[in-house]
C-alpha cells in the first residue's frame, strides 16, 4: 500500500478469467478503497507465457465492477405472465427472502423426488460462457453433487463458442481436448479459419506474434479475413464449409501424387499408428481367431503376424493379400475370413483417390493450384527425420500444423475434416511432437489434472478410450437427462463436461410439442432451472423459439448481472458478486485449452478488491445457504472435502483439512483450506500457503516440465499407436449404436449415424444447409449468400455486453457494429457503408448497418459475435443484430455428435 | 535524449488492450482516445492485406502544433515529449488542424460512460481538461516519476508509457532513441523501422515495421 498525494493507493492481485484462454494474472489498483485500474502482474513475468500480461477484457472489469447497469439486490417476479413484451414487474427483496423462495420451491422438488415421471431431473442448471463457469462458481459444485440427479445439459448455444467435433474427436485420437499448434517451434501453419488471434488469449496472441516476426508462415483458409488472417501470408478465400474437400485433396496430393513413401514419415506411420492393419471384407479389422489380435502382412515372411510381433520389421501398407482370420463386427459378431484383403493405408490412398485437387476447387472454390503449392509446402516445412532436443529428451522434430476454426470443427463436416486434420500430422510425424499439433488439456478423460495419465493402454495396441456403451447390455436407453448424451452419443463418455459437450439444443428442439420425436420420452420441462452466465435467448440458435420455450418454464432461478434476455424470463434474480468482489482459488498453467502452454503450474487467487457496491453476494456463501436450507449441508460439506468444485480435496496423505459434519464455514473459512491443502498437494507437503499469503500474493507455482506438453514420450513408452488412420471403433460404435436404437424403433437419428464412417467420405455438406429453405418450402436460389459469426476479443465470453468502455474500443475493429459483406457485391445490390441492411434466412429477418470490405468473399455477410441485445442495459442499443435470430435449429443441422454450426443461407438487400 | 517508440505492425492484432489501458491510465472521459489500432485493408478481393495501425502522437522533432499555438500550452520537452499545459490552453484547435496526424483532442465535457459518474470515474477525474486541448503525452508522470526512482523508461514497468506496459504482443518499444544500446535504438536499427508520414517532415519519434 502506498501513499500518493494524499491518497492511498493498493494494488490487489487477483486473476481474469473471462475466457477459456486464462488465467491470466493482474492487480487491480485501489485508491482510497475505490478500484481506479488494471495492469499486468509483472511479479509473475517470469512465470506467465505473456510476461503476466491481460488482454482488453481484464481492463473492463472495473466498469464491470461499478456498472449502475448491474442487478443491485435480489430480486422476484411479481407479474406471472412470462413474454417478451410482459414486464416481469421486478420487486426487490432481502438475501434472505431470496433463500426462503429458492430453499422452499428445492425443499419441495426435493420431497416429491429428484426425478420425474420421464426419468428426467426435477432439477436442471446451466452454467454458460463456454469453460469459464467453474472459476467463478465457488462451492456450487459441491452443492449440485451432494443434491443428487442434475440435469446440466439444457444448452446455452453453441456455435461461435465451440469447438465441438474437435473435442470429442481429438481426445479420442490424442487427448486434444483443444488442438493447438506447437507454436514456438512451428515453421508452417495451415488454418482453416482458427481465429487463435481474436480466441486464443494472452499467450496466443503472444506466442503467434513471437513466431511471425521469427519467421511462421501461417496460411489462413476461410470465408472472411479474420484477425488472425491479417497477419497471416496468405489470404485463401475458401467456400463455406468446404474445408474438408480441400484437406481431403491435400492428403491426395499428398498420398497419389507426391508418392507417400518418399515424403511421409514412414517408421511413424509404420509404428505408432494403425496404418498396417489387415482390414476385412465387412470393414473390420482381420484378427487372429485365437487372440483376436489384429493382423498384419508381414513382408518377409509373407504371411499375416499380429500387430505386435517383434520379428515384423516391414508391415505390409499397401496391397492385397491372401489371408485368414476373423472379423469381429458390431456386438462381438464373429465372421470367418480367408479371402483377399488389404492394409488399412492401402484402403486409405483408394479412399482419397477421388478426391483430387481439381474435384477440391470445383467444390471450395480454391484453385487446384493452390492446393497443391499447399500441400508441397506443408510436406516441405514438415522436415522429416529432423529431431530436437527439449530438457534433455530427443524429439522427433515436425514444424508443421494445420488447425480448424469453429464453424469448420462444428456440424456436419467436423469429423470429416478433424479426422484429415489428424491424419496430415499423422503422415508426416506430426502427432503430439514439438513443432507439430498438440492437445491442450483432457475434460472427457480422466485424470483431468494430466493428459499424459489419461493414456492408458487399450485394445489392439490403441489408446483405451472410455465411451458412452452401445452394446446390449451396457446402452443407456432411456436418457437421464434431456439432451440424451449418454444415449445418443457414444463419444461424449461420461465425466463432469460430458452434458455440457452433449447434444445440448436437443432439450430446447424436443420440448416443442411438434418436434418431439418418435419412441422417446415424453418432454418435460424441469421444475426448478437454475442459470448462470447464460443467455440462451441470444447464444443459441432460433432464439425466438428458445424465447417461447422460455415462457413455459415454471421457475427460473438466474444468478444475475444485468437484466439481460433470458433472465428476463425468470421468476428470481441474484445478484453475485462479480470478478473481483468474490474468492475463490483456481488452478493456473501447465497445459490446457486455447494456447496455454506453461513451465509453471500453480494456483491463482481471485478475491474482492474493493468494498461491493451493490448487494451481492459470493456464490460459496450462497452455496452453503442453499445446502443448509435445503437439508445437504453435511452432504455438501463432504463434498466440499472431496474437491467438488476446488478440485483438490481438503484431506488426503498428510493433510487434513477437511470439514466436519454440523460445520458450517463462510466463504473465507472454505477458501482458506483450499488454499492450505491446495498448496501441501502441489508441493508434497514441502509448503502450505494460507488464503492471507494468498491474497497478499495472488498465486503460487512450481516448475512444469515442457516434457509434459508432447504425448509422444507416453505412446512410446506404452507401446501405443494412435488410431489413424482407419476408425474401427467409430464405425462399429455406429453400428452398435444404430442397432440400439432401431430396436426401440427410434428411426429419426439416422442420417447422423451415417457419420460413423471408418473412412470419412465427402458430403455436400453447404448443402445440408441450403436444403433448410426447401424443408420450409422456399427455393434454395432465394438465399443466394452464406451468413457466419466470428469471434470479437473485445465481447467473447465475460458477460461484458453491457460495458460501453468495450463498445468504445471495439468501434475500432472492423465487425463493431454490423453486417459485414463484400464490397463489390454490396455494390451489385445497391448498398453503400453505413446503409441499413436486411439480412433474410428461411427462418427469419434481422438488420443492420453495412460495414463494407474487402477481406470478406462476395457470396457471404459476418455478423461478429452474438448480440441483437433487447434486455440487456446498453447492449440493447448498440442496433447489433445476431445469426441466432436467422439461424434455425433442426434436427438435420445436428451432426453425430449433436454439433451444429453457425452457418445460415440468407439473402441481403438494402432495408426499405 | 530523445523519447520515442517502435510499432512493430508484425506483431499487432488490433486488440485494443492499449488503447483501455491508455484511457484508464490517463482517466479519459468517454468517447476520448489519445491512442488507438486502426483496422485497416488494402487491396481489392481477392488480393487483399488486413493490417492494424496503432496510432497515436508522433511527438514529432520538428513539431506543427508547438509554433501554431497562441498561448504557448503546446511545449515540446528537452526529451522530445510534446505536451499540452492544460492551464495556458484556451482550446481554440489551431494544433488540432496543424497536427498531420490528427493525435490532439480537444475534451469538450467531462463525460461519463453512464448517466451519473461511476465512483472510479470521480476518482480519477481530471477537470483541469475539459475545454482544453489533450493529446499523448507519452506517459511522462510515469517517465518522470520511474526516473526520479531510478528506473529505467522502457525497461521498468513503472517507467514506461502504460500502451508498451500493456500490449500483449510485444508491439511497442519505447525507450531513448539516443541511445544506441537501448532496446528501442537497436530495434530501430535492425528493422529499419520507418516514420509515417515522412513527408510531412515532422521528423516523428515513432518509428514503424512493417515488413
Amino acid at each position: 500500500m502506498a501513499a500518493t498525494n494524499g491518497a492511498t493507493i493498493e494494488k490487489v492481485p487477483v486473476y481474469c478469467y473471462q475466457c477459456v484462454a486464462g488465467p491470466d494474472l493482474l492487480k487491480v489498483i485501489v485508491k482510497d478503497g475505490v478500484a481506479i485500474g488494471v495492469e499486468p502482474n509483472s511479479d509473475f513475468a517470469e512465470q506467465h507465457p505473456a510476461c503476466g500480461k491481460v488482454c482488453v477484457r481484464a481492463y473492463g472489469l472495473i466498469q464491470k465492477l461499478y456498472n449502475p447497469g448491474r442487478i443491485r439486490n435480489p430480486m422476484r417476479r411479481t407479474n406471472p405472465r412470462k413474454g417478451r413484451s410482459e414486464d416481469p414487474g421486478w420487486e426487490p427483496i432481502s438475501w434472505d427472502e431470496a433463500f426462503d423462495i429458492l430453499g422452499g420451491r428445492l425443499s419441495t422438488l426435493r420431497a416429491r423426488g429428484l426425478v420425474d415421471e420421464a426419468g428426467y431431473p426435477r432439477l436442471a442448471v446451466t452454467f454458460g460462457a463456454g469453460g469459464i463457469a467453474p472459476a467463478f462458481l465457488g462451492t456450487m459444485a459441491a452443492f449440485l453433487s451432494a443434491w443428487g440427479p442434475v440435469d446440466q445439459g439444457i444448452g446455452s448455444g453453441q456455435g461461435v463458442k465451440c469447438y465441438h467435433s474437435e473435442h470429442l474427436y481429438g481426445e479420442f485420437w490424442h487427448r486434444a481436448f483443444i488442438v493447438a499448434a506447437d507454436v514456438p517451434r512451428c515453421d508452417f501453419v495451415l488454418s482453416f479459419g482458427n481465429n487463435g488471434d481474436a480466441s486464443g488469449g494472452v499467450t496466443g496472441v503472444y506466442r503467434h506474434s513471437e513466431a511471425r516476426v521469427r519467421g511462421l508462415q501461417w496460411v489462413q483458409l476461410e470465408p472472411h479475413l479474420s484477425i488472425t488472417g491479417a497477419g497471416a501470408v496468405e489470404w485463401v478465400p475458401i467456400r463455406p464449409k468446404t474445408d474438408a474437400a480441400v484437406l481431403f485433396a491435400i492428403l491426395h496430393a499428398i498420398l497419389v501424387e507426391h508418392g507417400w513413401r518418399s515424403v511421409c514419415d514412414v517408421p511413424f506411420l509404420t509404428n505408432m499408428t494403425s496404418s498396417p492393419y489387415l482390414v476385412g471384407p465387412s470393414g473390420y479389422f482381420l484378427r487372429d481367431p485365437a487372440t483376436r489380435k489384429p493382423l498384419v502382412w508381414d513382408l518377409d515372411r509373407e504371411r499375416t503376424v499380429p500387430f505386435d510381433d517383434r520379428l515384423c520389421v516391414r508391415p505390409a501398407m499397401e496391397g492385397e493379400y491372401l489371408a485368414a482370420g476373423v472379423e469381429v463386427g458390431a456386438d462381438e459378431a464373429v465372421t470367418s475370413v480367408s479371402q483377399r484383403v488389404r492394409p488399412a493405408f492401402g484402403l486409405l490412398i483408394e479412399h482419397v483417390r477421388p478426391y483430387t485437387p481439381e474435384w477440391a476447387s470445383g467444390i471450395a472454390d480454391v484453385p487446384a493450384e493452390t492446393i497443391r503449392r499447399l500441400a508441397a509446402a506443408y510436406l516441405r516445412h514438415a522436415r522429416v527425420g529432423a529431431t530436437i532436443e527439449i530438457e534433455g529428451v530427443t524429439y522427433p522434430h515436425r514444424p508443421v500444423a494445420v488447425l480448424l476454426g469453429k464453424t469448420v470443427t462444428n456440424g456436419w463436416g467436423g469429423y470429416e475434416a478433424c479426422w484429415a486434420r489428424t491424419l496430415l500430422a499423422a503422415l508426416v510425424g506430426a502427432l503430439e511432437v514439438p513443432g507439430g499439433i498438440l492437445g491442450t488439456a483432457v475434460r472427457i478423460n480422466r485424470p483431468a489434472q494430466n493428459r499424459h495419465d489419461s493414456v492408458r493402454p487399450g485394445p489392439d495396441g490403441l489408446m483405451e478410450q472410455s465411451t458412452n456403451a452401445t452394446t446390449r447390455e451396457g446402452w443407456k436407453g432411456s436418457p437421464h437427462i434431456r439432451n440424451a448424451y449418454r444415449t445418443l452419443v457414444p463419444l461424449v463418455n461420461n465425466s463432469p463436461w460430458s452434458a455440457a459437450l452433449g447434444p445440448a439444443h436437443l432439450p430446447w428442439l424436443f420440448l416443442d410439442k411438434d418436434a418431439a420425436p418418435e419412441h422417446w420420452p415424453a418432454p418435460t420441462l424441469p421444475e426448478v432451472w437454475i442459470i448462470y452466465r447464460t443467455n440462451p435467448a441470444v447464444s443459441s440458435w432460433e432464439t425466438g423459439r428458445i424465447e417461447r420455450e422460455l415462457e413455459r418454464f415454471p421457475f427460473v432461478a438466474a444468478f444475475a448481472y444485468t437484466q439481460d434476455e433470458t433472465n428476463w424470463y425468470a421468476d428470481l434474480l441474484l445478484p453475485d458478486a462479480s470478478d473481483i468482489e468474490s474468492l475463490q482459488l483456481y488452478r493456473i498453467g501447465g497445459t490446457k485449452y486455447q494456447e496455454q502452454y506453461w513451465q509453471h503450474s500453480g494456483w491463482a487467487l481471485r478475491q474482492p478488491v474493493a468494498a461491493t457496491p451493490f448487494d451481492t453476494r459470493d456464490l460459496t456463501d450462497v452455496a452453503t445457504e442453499l445446502a443448509a436450507r435445503v437439508g445437504i449441508l453435511d452432504g455438501y460439506l463432504e463434498a466440499v472435502n472431496r474437491g467438488a468444485g476446488t478440485t483438490i480435496p481438503l484431506r488426503d496423505e498428510g493433510y487434513d483439512h477437511s470439514f466436519k459434519p454440523g460445520d458450517k464455514p463462510g466463504v473465507t473459512e472454505i477458501w482458506d483450506r483450499v488454499c492450505r491443502a491446495a498448496t501441501h498437494a502441489l508441493t508434497g507437503g514441502r509448503v502450505e500457503l494460507d488464503l492471507d499469503w494468498f491474497k497478499r500474493n495472488g498465486a503460487f507455482f512450481v516448475p512444469f516440465s515442457m516434457r509434459q506438453y508432447f504425448l509422444h514420450t507416453t505412446m512410446v513408452a506404452q507401446g501405443l499407436r494412435y488410431e489413424m488412420p482407419y476408425q474401427e471403433r467409430i464405425k462399429r460404435m455406429g453400428e452398435e449404436l444404430s442397432a440400439r436404437l432401431h430396436e426401440r424403433g427410434i428411426k429419426w437419428w439416422d442420417v447422423q449415424l451415417e457419420e460413423y464412417q471408418a473412412l470419412p467420405k465427402w458430403k455436400d455438406f453447404p448443402g445440408i444447409w441450403q436444403q433448410t429453405a426447401v424443408l420450409r418450402g422456399k427455393s434454395a436460389a432465394d438465399f443466394p449468400f452464406w451468413l457466419l459469426t466470428s469471434r470479437s476479443m473485445q465481447y467473447s465470453w465475460g458477460a461484458n455486453v453491457s460495458l460501453p468502455i468495450l463498445a468504445d474500443v471495439a468501434r475500432h475493429v472492423k465487425g463493431h457494429f454490423g453486417v459485414m459483406l463484400n464490397r463489390g457485391a454490396a455494390a451489385r445490390l445497391g448498398i453503400a457503408n453505413g446503409d441499413l441492411v436486411e439480412v433474410e434466412s428461411p427462418t427469419g429477418k434481422t438488420q443492420g448497418l453495412a460495414i463494407l470490405r474487402e477481406g470478406v468473399r462476395p457470396d457471404v455477410v459476418v455478423i461478429l459475435q452474438q448480440f441483437g441485445h433487447w434486455a440487456t442495459p446498453f447492449a440493447r442499443d448498440l442496433g447489433m443484430p445476431n445469426l441466432n435470430q436467422v439461424a434455425s435449429m433442426d434436427l438435420t443441422l445436428t451432426d453425430a455428435t449433436g454439433s451444429g454450426a453457425d452457418l445460415v443461407p440468407v439473402a441481403v438487400r438494402r432495408a426499405s | 535524449m530523445r523519447w520515442g517508440m517502435v510499432i512493430d505492425v508484425r506483431r499487432c492484432v488490433g486488440c485494443q488492450t492499449c488503447t483501455i489501458a491508455c484511457m484508464q491510465e490517463h482517466g479519459l472521459p468517454a468517447g476520448q482516445v489519445w491512442r488507438f489500432v486502426a483496422d485497416c485493408e488494402v487491396g481489392e478481393y481477392p488480393d487483399v492485406r488486413r493490417l492494424f495501425l496503432p496510432m497515436q502522437c508522433m511527438h514529432c522533432a520538428d513539431p506543427p502544433c508547438v509554433p501554431v499555438c497562441p498561448t504557448g500550452a503546446s511545449r515540446q520537452r528537452e526529451d522530445g515529449i510534446v505536451w499540452v499545459e492544460y492551464g495556458a490552453c484556451v482550446g481554440c484547435g489551431y494544433c488540432a488542424v496543424a497536427c498531420p496526424y490528427h493525435s490532439r483532442h480537444l475534451i469538450h465535457e467531462a463525460r461519463g460512460y453512464f448517466d451519473a459518474l461511476t465512483p472510479p470515474e470521480l476518482a480519477t477525474a481530471q477537470p483541469e481538461r475539459v475545454g482544453v486541448m489533450t493529446k499523448c503525452n507519452f506517459c511522462k508522470e510515469r517517465v518522470d516519476g520511474g526516473r526520479a526512482q531510478g528506473l529505467t523508461p522502457g525497461i521498468d514497468q513503472e517507467a514506461t508509457p502504460m500502451c508498451a506496459v500493456a500490449c500483449i504482443a510485444n508491439v511497442i518499444t519505447f525507450g531513448d532513441l539516443d541511445d544506441p544500446k537501448s532496446p528501442v535504438a537497436r530495434l530501430r536499427a535492425e528493422t529499419k523501422a520507418q516514420p509515417l508520414l515522412p513527408e510531412c517532415g515532422t521528423e516523428p519519434s515513432v518509428f514503424y515495421v512493417v515488413e
